[in-house]
């Protein structure tokens, strides 16, 4: 690992940012606890205000536990395309900054900003003013870390919160890192830090420190990567969406209503999201080979399975058999709270038109029931079996992107 | 069981089942081959349920008796043995001598009860083909079966006869859902039920069966018992399961209006397509073909990498029609087709189109085109 001593990386994460994006849009919320949940029934805080957090209420919490921190907390069904619209609008104002934005989910992106400060001055000064041009655009407020990699970058970010713009110079980062708590890097979480612990590793002083081979021995290849993040090092790149690789999924997910076991039940969600991804790879052009199902249990255990086809497909029913098939290959040993189906190996769809009428008929009228879709909105037309239910993912994938297959209606 | 065999013999009698043997590991004695010896003839048994294989070898009997082992590893052993009589016996537990020159193998076994019944075959009704004419039939629709899975129906290859009274005109027919090839040949004698209604071959059996018609010469005879095709050459029997499912009405598919009629040479066209198709991606796949009276144009362009054309000389009086093709499906059916000169039958540019050898009516593929 090299030290990207002159590398000069920005991160940038929006303050509460659909909660912020909804008091800005409704003057009445501003300066009130208010907690974005999900449009599903059974849902979570998602995001929620300053003034919220204060009283405790925190992403995660179901809405009658918030309800019950703050009984004043206002509840906003969140809107996705309103999030995603500004979200792409902001990216555009980093953009003018640096082409080297890498979006790391809807409200955080990484900016190499190494070359640009030949044009528009020291770091500082330029986060400065993308902070200025954010806040006067849209009255919104993010957090800023500067520092020499994007480790060091998001745990800046985090220093300082909201509205902050923190600088980790190359020669401090020994001195502020010798008492930050492990679990402030990201890539720690909850298990890795207690295995840590138990090794008497607290701070990331400790661990820089700490003997490499018994890491090694512990943890094996991640072992010595650990010992960088004590020590601050990281060379990873800011990977420009551009320069990503092509997009190799469509998948949807989506947490249940309430945990399910029936069969029939199940069948139904997995149907809805096969059309789901059907569409969405047909809307794009692709079809895919291999199709994986993802289910969650009550406890969070997760686990997915796949299984590849001979030939590729976007055809929301040809999903669902396949995703059924793999279902059936599966001892569903608790209640399911979340599934998911996705579509991998992607291909550009051949146009190859089918000899047999039958096929041809599927072909028409998926195509068909996708242009009604498309004017009178999802699931105007479905399968029977789906009339009646209240329909999709309402969850904005950490994979969101600005641009290309990835930037979907998610609402 | 004990017995003495050639290695030459031995081997042979290996390598024919190998196609046979169960490949995924789901039932470990479906990897096995059954091994039987009695009357100075040693049997070698295949099968992974859906086809299997029985096959008679003049051996050295010194121990009656059955035994089954790994097909492919038996077969890697024989092999790399030296070129002189190998010595098989069992021992206790299952366990498998195989000795020859000064090499000893000591190999465990699993026990024949296990193995999968293999039918007895009444040599009734059995109706007799020439080896070249079944070898051309399948050789020359075998490419269009299709491999997805899911399409179980279309795994394999359609065949029927049709009684024309003293003949028998027999017809398969391949599909995978994009194309469809159709080759028909008279042949001597009148079929059963089963032929007279059209039986499905799976596609491991097609294959198994082609292997046979170009072994050696003579005849290969073929029956049918409780849903599943038996065939007959020399000293191997092929039992296989056929697929249970209805074939496509496939001659729906078959245009009868098409009345555009090209007639191209078939070496021309088949290089230029391979000339054309190297500038059409996997991402981009397709050529273009231009129909103009006296002239056609075949070409291909792939914003990755530029574009190609190519004129060739045909015959041709219509209309002008630009249709869009998979070259792979017309190559495929140009590389299975000796005549010098091909016949297109197209309609429009959405439509189906026909290939057939111009002088001959014994074959014909149906071809969808792709959106321009």
């Amino acid at each position: 690992m090299t030290r990207g001593a002159s590398r000069t990386i920005m991160h940038i994460d929006m303050n509460a940012f659909f909660a912020s994006v909804e008091q800005q849009a409704n003057p009445e919320l501003r300066g009130k606890p208010i907690a974005v949940i999900g449009a599903a029934k059974r849902t979570v805080v998602t995001t929620c205000s300053y003034e919220a957090r204060a009283f405790g209420v925190r992403t995660g919490m179901n809405s009658w536990e918030a309800q019950k921190m703050c009984p004043q907390l206002i509840f906003v069904v969140g809107n996705n395309r309103k999030y995603t619209w500004t979200s792409t609008q902001i990216i555009g104002i980093m953009r003018e900054f640096t082409p080297q934005v890498e979006v790391f989910s809807i409200d955080e992106a990484f900016l190499d900003v190494t070359g640009s400060r030949a044009l528009f001055g020291p770091p500082e000064e330029i986060a400065r003013q993308i902070k200025q041009r954010i806040r006067e655009r849209f009255g919104l407020t993010c957090s800023v870390g500067v520092a020499p990699n994007k480790l060091l970058a998001k745990l800046a970010s985090d220093m300082q919160k909201p509205d902050g713009l923190t600088v980790i110079r190359p020669e401090e980062v020994a001195t502020v890192l010798e008492r930050v708590p492990i679990k402030d890097l990201c890539g720690i979480g909850p298990k890795l830090q207690k295995q840590l612990t138990t090794l008497g590793i607290r701070s990331c002083g400790d661990l820089g420190r700490f003997p490499v081979p018994i890491l090694k021995r512990k943890f094996g290849v991640v072992g010595e990567k650990l010992h960088y993040m004590g020590l601050g090092e990281d060379d990873s790149p800011v990977v420009p969406e551009e320069e990503a690789d092509e997009v190799k999924t469509v998948g949807h997910s989506t947490t249940l209503d309430k945990d399910l076991s029936d069969r029939g039940e199940i069948l139904k969600i997995m149907l809805q999201l096969s059309e789901m991804v059907g569409r969405r790879a047909r809307r794009y052009g692709v079809a895919g080979k291999t199709i994986t199902v993802t289910v969650r249990y009550p406890d969070f255990t997760t686990f997915s399975r796949q299984e590849s086809r001979a030939s590729a497909t976007n055809s929301s029913e040809e999903i669902y058999q396949d995703a059924v098939r793999i279902l059936d290959g599966i001892e569903l040993e608790q209640p399911v709270r979340l599934l998911g189906v996705r579509l991998s190996k992607l291909s550009q769809q051949g146009e190859q038109l089918s000899l047999l009428e039958q096929d041809r008929k599927k072909a028409l009228l998926a195509g068909a029931m996708d242009q009604v879709n498309d004017r009178f909105g999802e699931f105007s037309v479905t399968f029977g079996t789906l009339v009646g239910t209240a329909s999709g993912a309402k969850v904005i994938s950490p994979a969101w992107r600005p641009e290309g297959l990835r930037n979907v209606d998610v609402e | 069981m004990e017995f003495k065999i050639s290695k030459e013999i031995f081997l042979k009698a290996l390598q024919r089942i190998q196609g046979i043997v169960e490949k995924r590991n789901t039932m470990p004695i479906l990897s096995n081959a059954l091994l039987e010896v009695g009357n100075e003839q040693l049997f070698v048994t295949a099968t992974d349920l859906e086809v299997g294989m029985k096959s008679s070898y003049p051996t050295q009997v010194i121990r009656e008796g059955k035994i089954t082992v790994s097909a492919k590893k038996l077969y890697e052993i024989v092999k790399e043995m030296p070129d002189e009589e190998i010595h098989f016996s069992t021992k206790e537990n299952d366990w498998v001598e195989i000795v020859c020159g000064k090499a000893r193998f000591n190999i465990v076994g699993l026990s024949s009860d296990e193995f999968p019944y293999f039918p007895k075959v009444k040599e009734e009704n059995f109706i007799l083909f020439k080896n070249e004419i079944l070898a051309e039939m399948i050789e020359k629709t075998s490419y269009a079966i299709c491999y997805d899975e899911t399409k179980y129906n279309l795994n394999g290859i359609f065949i029927k006869g049709i009684d024309e009274g003293e003949e028998t005109l027999l017809r398969m027919v391949a599909t995978d859902g994009h194309r469809l090839s159709v080759s028909e040949k008279r042949i001597e004698g009148k079929v059963g039920p089963e032929l007279a209604k059209g039986v499905i071959f799976p596609k491991k059996g097609i294959f198994e069966l082609k292997k046979m018609t170009e072994e050696e010469a003579g005849e290969i005879m073929l029956g049918f018992m409780d849903n599943s095709a038996v065939i007959k050459k020399g000293n191997t029997v092929v039992v296989m399961r056929l697929i249970d499912g209805e074939f496509p009405d496939y001659t729906k598919v078959i245009p009868a209006q098409n009345n555009c009629n090209v007639l191209i040479g078939r070496d021309k066209f088949l290089h230029s397509l391979k000339r054309m198709a190297i500038l059409s991606s996997e991402k981009f796949k397709g050529i273009k073909i231009d129909l103009n009276p006296q002239l056609v144009i075949i070409s291909s362009s792939n914003p990755e990498l530029g574009e190609a054309r190519e004129e060739i000389e045909a015959q041709y009086e219509g209309n002008g029609i630009s249709a869009r093709f998979n070259a792979k499906y017309l190559i495929d059916v140009l590389s299975v087709m000796e005549e010098r000169e091909v016949e297109l039958k197209l309609k429009d540019e959405l439509s189906p189109v026909i290939m057939k050898a111009a002088a001959e009516d014994d074959f014909m593929a149906v071809i969808m085109p792709m959106r321009l």
